[in-house]
């Protein structure tokens, strides 16, 4: 790849946790040498079964935490957006102090982020629940709010975590038509799903996750395929 | 987010902001009625001596107490992505200090209302509310970070609360002691006994507190700040994996 084309390149990215009292350690690895690049612009898929490790190294993407070892490289990505399931909220909190919050902790200026909660509102078709403490908020309503935030503030890199698994289906078109739009945009995409349909219809390459480790990686469609297979087989 | 937490937690509550006043009188009043009432260990001013003692005491120990569990409530916005995590104790010293403005306000006005008057010590009470502020914001910023390196503290810290609650003298007067050798050292190694003194020295009997140690406790805990924050700066990523795993 050439120098400019690269986003994200990942070398032998590991993590490992430790768990347990500590006259008896238990060290889990949660990551095995997760190798993997992803070209500027690009829409990006990771899948694999639940608890395989993709929002582990969802969250090394997006800085929440360092990998124990292996590099990871960036080339040109200044802000980066990690969507998940409508967690990383208060609840206490109106949608719109929420989404405020979220935003600014992004790195949005006050000012300009409340010019963004008008789109966010309109977006997500929370409508008068906008107002409302999350705590007031289905399982539904919160991801449509986090996706709409997620795709809202501009950064260089959008992380997505099985959001559009959740909404009714005008949401999910919604929420499918704004992610193809940005296939063909500037901005540098993660899309992570246990729902290898998906990864499909949205991306060109891909890797699959299992137990940690690579299993599968190249273009989606073959990637996708052996993903299927194996999941038939441990029916 | 400060202003935002008070918010949701007025809409909550029915009496609303009124909470904020309330119930640092009920402390109050739960202490006057066991000291003075069943005890008869008061004295003619016991409840202003009290008041004075409890109320920038409670001013700490919920800031301490919340703190410590700060970390946790963020759990979820940690686990989107990097930001710096002293958000988290400033944050829950700043809601708790907006209230304590209110309350010590009042305070102030009740207590101008009881014949109290104003005196020039008056003119040290920005300094030491400033001094408690910066204990209550270093200490804080400590108590939040026991999630990362020691879980287990959690009870110790409330169990330290509970314990300076009693050595500090909110109920009974420091300068009632005996030994002045005893005295010289809660007042000198207990900084939470030391300025809930200079508060009654100030406002009960006009007179100033020692304020070269007011000074120093104010650069001590401001240098413990800026270390704490340095580590907070330096961790973040690591407290991000601590809290979530």
């Amino acid at each position: 790849m050439a120098e400019r084309d690269w986003a994200i390149s990942a070398d032998k990215l590991s993590l490992t946790f430790n768990a347990g009292p500590i006259w008896d350690r238990q060290q889990y690895q949660v990551l095995k040498q997760i190798s993997f690049a992803v070209k500027k612009g690009e829409t990006f898929g990771v899948m694999g079964r639940n608890g395989c490790g993709k929002s582990s190294l969802l969250r090394i993407l997006a800085g929440v935490i360092k990998q124990s070892s292996g590099s990871l490289r960036f080339n040109n990505i200044g802000s980066r957006s990690l969507l998940t399931l409508g967690l990383g909220f208060n609840n206490d909190l109106s949608g719109r102090d929420n989404a405020l919050l979220s935003l600014m902790l992004q790195g949005e200026e006050k000012a300009e982020a409340k010019e963004m909660l008008e789109d966010i509102k309109d977006f997500s078709g929370l409508g008068e629940q906008f107002e409302l403490p999350m705590r007031t908020y289905s399982l539904g309503m919160r991801s449509r709010l986090g996706f709409a935030t997620g795709v809202t503030a501009n950064t260089d890199l959008l992380l997505i975590d099985e959001t559009l698994s959740v909404g009714d289906q005008h949401f999910k078109y919604k929420a499918e038509q704004v992610m193809l739009e940005k296939l063909n945009g500037e901005q540098t995409v993660i899309f992570v799903s246990h729902n290898s349909r998906q990864v499909n219809k949205l991306c060109e390459h891909a890797i699959w996750i299992e137990q940690g480790a690579i299993e599968a990686s190249g273009e989606t469609k073959l990637v996708a395929k052996e993903y299927r297979c194996f999941m038939r087989d441990i029916k | 987010m400060a202003v935002m937490r008070l918010k949701s937690e007025a809409s909550k509550l029915v009496l609303s902001y009124l909470w904020w006043v309330i119930e640092p009188l009920l402390y109050v009043t739960v202490f006057y009625i066991v000291f003075e009432k069943l005890l008869s260990r008061g004295g003619g001013d016991f409840l202003v001596f009290l008041m004075l003692g409890k109320i920038p005491f409670l001013w700490f120990s919920k800031s301490i107490n919340t703190a410590a569990n700060a970390m946790l409530t963020g759990k979820g916005i940690m686990g989107q992505r990097d930001f710096p995590k002293h958000i988290f104790p400033y944050s829950v010293v700043l809601e708790a200090s907006y209230k304590q403005v209110v309350v010590f306000l009042l305070l102030f006005f009740w207590l101008f209302t009881q014949g109290y008057s104003l005196s020039q010590a008056c003119l040290w009470l920005p300094l030491l509310i400033l001094s408690n502020l910066s204990l209550i914001l270093s200490g804080s910023m400590l108590a939040a970070l026991r999630v990362v390196y020691l879980q287990d503290l959690r009870a110790v810290i409330g169990m330290g609360t509970l314990f300076l609650m009693f050595a500090s003298g909110i109920f009974w007067d420091v300068r009632s002691i005996a030994d002045p050798e005893v005295q010289q050292l809660i007042l000198t190694f207990n900084p939470l006994a030391f300025l809930l003194d200079a508060y009654r020295q100030i406002l009960m009997h006009q007179t100033s507190p020692d304020i070269s140690y007011l000074l120093v406790l104010t650069f001590l805990s401001l240098v413990l700040l800026g270390l704490v924050h340095w580590v907070y700066a330096r961790q973040s990523q690591y407290i991000a994996y601590k809290v979530l795993s």
